[in-house]
């Protein structure tokens, strides 16, 4: 079956040169995400929100102002900012800017709040501007586009990448030609970027940073800033597509009801990937498919025993090919999902948890994961593993540890394949120091758990101990004596970092 | 205090003493619901002039009563007025809300949801003012003690508004509608991550102020970190705490000196530094810093020297190998069940009972994030058990005028029958060699192990070092 790509139809005036092929490259499509480490949220700044809270008008109270007409100083950086060439909009017109200016200033004076706007956190009169098209495309998203050369937009499209996310986007009629903000995305060295030396390096130019960045991503589609009260919430969206197949694309905007599957769909969705998964075990096909199911579910707010499932095997599938970063953002869900209550693997999953937090040597979420488990969860055969597994590892018994990697339920294995090397070089370094003047071959191999003797002199002799393994009346023996440091630098190094794509 | 007379008075004699502190009290919400009452109903936003919005009329009052004060005439402009009036004003909206929501009942929840997330928002509000008028209204540094105040309940009225909002559990979550996953973490400290960003614009107000330093804002840095670390732990996310360290570092040339600052802030600095290092493992660093916060805090603050016990006594279990006197938890009935159980057993070398006494405090360990440390003091049980094998095994039949030798080749299953016992469970011998080396590589004992005659060698001076044997 040909699988279709229902996305948004594309906006008028971009020619979608980049139709998706099913050919996937054979890559795995490792998805880097980024590493969540301060809060960077659009400033809510309800200061700044042009919905004054003024409801009475009155104009004998500003007869004084409007006199004596005293523009705060407030004011005249706004205005000035509002020319600064960085911030201009290819799109909008100096007669629009200036008409938008007039109108908020009069507006502001009007009412008398002028003094009490915050102008530094203003939306500048090109955001106002772009805000009202995106609020007029809104109500007829349908209009016909005007004006504008296709040509330009697939001219200045450089990746597929970018076309892809247009597409998604269905930018509203007015941009569609112009190809803008492209502009936007080139890195200005320019200095009237930075805050002049009288405007305090503070959040105010932050905030305008910030605000472009987020307009770029979203197409300028959404307003930027937010009045007091959210934008009406219309609730989640329910889908309407009925493919079973659907690329994954990263939402800039809300998605559209025709591009996003229902759970009935969804449900035959998982059964061919499952079904696909057997047969061609084509990983980068998979993770991109989970990836849209995943997406789907989230948008339409769906979670319940399947949503479970669904994040369940694609953590599975992603330990199974060692993509861990993909493995850990279903974690994190499916952490948060039992804890809704919702039924499951709790346990398996569980576990995997404290092994993942081992591998990355992350103790904050370890004692986090510690924290979490319940009495009973501590009993469970799975979790008690892992849980003696890192023990194990605290206390430095390698014995133990070696022999608890022999007996690893479920899939942790997979895990604890990440770790065990590094285990083997501490463990090494510690007989090293502690065994004179030598243990046989064979304990080393039995000790560290090994398949042969074969494997364990490899390991000795990759890690540069070549010298140390001599045979003495038939037997091979590991000159520990005479080791040293030998593998000291090994072991630093492979516990120094553990970066993973997406790791928190 | 309401808005009057009295206020301006005192607004204008804080100005002439230069008092920052005398000042902030003017603006402080930790009142009772009556009293933030009387201090709503001081203004009344409908007199005036009766065609203007309710906000004009209550700053147009406020304004009033500011250009009333002597200040005037001392060259406070436009600008600064407009600045507090601002702030005055921002002060008199959350009066109102948050005398509501302090005289609310637990019955209604609904509506203290609701109440308490509206004080967050207008305090914040309230914090904006006060951002901006340092920022563009020329606000003296002697002032910031009003940025304390307002920090401090920022972050107190964002607790409170996230709690409210978990009793009742809503499907608001739009903020999520564009992820491909939902964020479980954004709702539940929703406002307390708004609140972390707010603070650390009130950090770089502080920290940009370019003013020689007898004047400069830069007084203010250390409560407002102190308050970003509280406010990064409740997090659950410690480490965003040493972006702040690290923008400190950079910038200490310019910072006025660190002891200086009031001491309570030292302390409170100097005990979230050793905790962050406590937490990455650098024990050293971590015992330094707690050990500076011990030696300066008040005699008397008793919770505050618990707090920083609760880590420094890990904290040395790592780095010294020492345990607590009983004499020094005596004051702490909560440290010494923490703490007490597991040293008897450690000085003992009772391996069991140790595993047990863990296990008993689990909870409060992986709580106090201390569990993965004090864990490791399993080691120094092992340690002295193995200490006590040592010194059972007697001397070695000295030579004529030497002293006697103890016995230092011992049999590794002499040690595993001790550590069977002691574990209360069977340890094969390759097991116990195992942990006999890692006491080796550790350095908790000086000696090899002789595979081939199952036989461990210790040091003749000082097989355990430190212990007097």
């Amino acid at each position: 079956m040909m699988p279709t790509w229902p996305a948004a139809p594309p906006a008028p005036g971009v020619t979608p040169s980049n139709t998706y092929t099913t050919t996937y490259s054979a890559a795995p499509a490792f998805t880097p995400v980024p590493v969540r480490q301060s809060f960077a949220q659009p400033y809510g700044n309800p200061t700044s929100s042009r919905s004054p809270t003024t409801t009475n008008h009155s104009d004998q109270a500003d007869d004084q102002s409007k006199k004596k007409i005293d523009w705060p100083e407030s004011v005249r950086q706004y205005v000035q900012r509002s020319f600064l060439p960085a911030n201009l909009e290819p799109t909008i017109s100096r007669p629009e800017m200036e008409a938008k200016l007039k109108e908020t200033i009069t507006h502001a004076t009007e009412r008398g709040i002028m003094f009490a706007l915050d102008w530094d956190t203003m939306p500048l009169p090109q955001e106002l501007i772009l805000e009202d098209r995106a609020r007029m495309a809104a109500v007829s998203i349908s209009l016909p586009s005007h004006g504008g050369s296709p040509n330009s937009a697939s001219k200045k499209r450089k990746s597929g990448d970018l076309t892809d996310r247009a597409k998604l986007a269905s930018p509203p009629p007015w941009r569609a030609g112009q190809g803008a903000r492209l502009e936007d995305r080139v890195t200005y060295t320019n200095k009237d970027k930075r805050p002049t030396v009288d405007e305090p390096a503070d959040n105010t130019s932050k905030l305008n940073k910030y605000e472009k960045r987020q307009k770029r991503f979203n197409g300028g589609y959404t307003s930027t800033y937010r009045s007091p009260s959210p934008p009406p919430c219309d609730g989640p969206v329910v889908g309407t597509c009925q493919d079973l197949e659907k690329r994954y694309l990263r939402l800039t905007a809300p998605p559209k009801a025709s591009a996003v599957r229902p759970p009935s769909v969804l449900r035959q969705t998982l059964e061919l990937l499952k079904k696909k998964w057997k047969k061609d075990q084509n990983y980068s096909y998979i993770c991109d498919q989970f990836k849209s199911m995943r997406q789907d579910l989230t948008v339409q707010r769906v979670r319940d025993e399947f949503t479970v499932e669904v994040y369940e095997i694609h953590a599975r599938i992603a330990l199974e090919k060692g993509d861990l970063g993909e493995y850990n953002q279903c974690q994190t869900q499916l952490k948060a999902l039992y804890k809704l209550g919702l039924k499951g693997k709790p346990n398996e999953f569980k576990a995997y948890r404290i092994l993942y937090f081992i591998h990355t040597a992350n103790r904050t979420e370890l004692n986090n994961a510690l924290a979490d488990l319940t009495a009973a969860e501590k009993k469970d055969e799975a979790i008690k593993h892992a849980l003696d597994v890192r023990s194990a590892l605290a206390l430095g018994n390698y014995h133990r540890f070696f022999q608890l990697y022999n007996e690893t339920p479920n899939m942790g294995a997979y895990l604890m394949d990440m770790f065990v090397g590094r285990e083997r070089l501490a463990a090494l370094c510690n007989v090293c120091k502690a065994y004179k003047p030598d243990v046989p071959l064979r304990f080393v191999t039995e000790e560290l758990y090994f398949e042969t003797d074969i494997e364990a002199a490899q390991f000795i002799i990759d890690h540069n101990g070549q010298e140390l393994l001599q045979e003495k009346e038939g037997t091979i023996m590991f000159l520990t004596g005479k080791a040293g440091q030998t593998f000291e630098s090994a072991k630093k190094q492979a516990f120094s970092r553990v970066d993973i794509k997406g790791q928190i | 205090m309401e808005f009057g007379n009295h206020l301006y008075r005192e607004f204008e004699e804080a100005w002439e003493a230069n008092n920052g502190y005398r000042l902030a009290a003017t603006i402080n919400p930790d009142l009772s619901a009556a009293q933030l009452g009387k201090i709503h109903q001081s203004i009344d936003p409908d007199s005036g002039n009766w065609k203007a919005s309710q906000e004009d009329n209550v700053k147009g009052s406020i304004k009033r009563g500011l250009q009333s004060t002597s200040i005037r005439t001392r060259g406070f402009d436009n600008d600064e007025i407009k600045g507090w009036t601002d702030v005055y004003f921002a002060y008199w909206t959350v009066t109102g809300t948050l005398a509501r929501a302090r005289a609310q009942g637990p019955s209604s929840q609904v509506s203290l949801q609701l109440l308490w997330t509206e004080v967050f928002e207008q305090w914040k509000k309230f914090v904006n003012a006060l951002v901006q008028g340092y920022n563009n209204y020329g606000f003296e540094a002697w002032t910031i003690p009003c940025l304390y105040v307002a920090g401090k309940y920022l972050r107190l009225f964002a607790m409170q508004a996230d709690d409210e909002r978990s009793k009742n559990p809503s499907e608001n979550d739009s903020a999520n509608a564009f992820q491909d996953d939902f964020d479980p973490e954004t709702d539940k400290h929703q406002k307390l991550e708004d609140c972390a960003r707010v603070l650390n614009r009130v950090f770089s107000v502080c920290l940009n102020d370019r003013a020689p330093l007898e004047e400069s804002r830069k007084w203010g840095i250390y409560f407002i970190i102190n308050l970003l670390f509280k406010t990064y732990f409740k997090l659950n996310s410690p480490s965003l705490s040493k972006n702040v360290l690290r923008i400190l570092t950079a910038g200490r040339g310019d910072m006025p000196d660190f002891y200086s600052f009031p001491r309570s802030q030292q302390v409170t600095f100097k005990y979230h530094e050793g905790v962050l290092n406590f937490l990455e493992e650098n024990y050293a660093e971590a015992e330094k810093h707690l050990t500076e916060a011990w030696g300066l805090c008040h005699k008397d603050a008793i919770r505050n020297k618990e707090l920083i016990l609760t880590y420094l006594v890990p904290c040395r279990l790592i780095t010294t190998h020492t345990l607590p006197t009983e004499k020094l938890l005596e004051p702490y009935p909560r440290l010494q069940r923490l703490f007490l159980p597991l040293c008897r057993c450690i000085k003992k070398g009772e391996l069991h009972a140790f595993d047990l006494a863990l296990q008993e405090g689990e909870d409060e360990f992986v709580k106090r994030r201390i569990y993965l440390t004090l864990e490791r003091g399993r080691d120094i049980a092992l340690r002295n058990l193995l200490r006590k094998v040592f010194i059972a095994g007697g001397f070695m039949p000295a030579a004529e005028g030497e002293k006697p030798v103890r016995r230092t080749r011992i049999p590794v299953a002499e040690f595993a029958a001790a550590i069977s016992l002691g574990s209360q469970e069977r340890l094969d011998n390759d097991e116990v060699e195992c942990l006999l080396a890692n006491m080796i590589y550790k350095g908790l004992m000086k000696g090899y192990i002789s595979r081939e005659q199952g036989k461990v060698v210790l040091s003749k001076s000082g097989a355990f070092p430190g212990t007097g044997v």
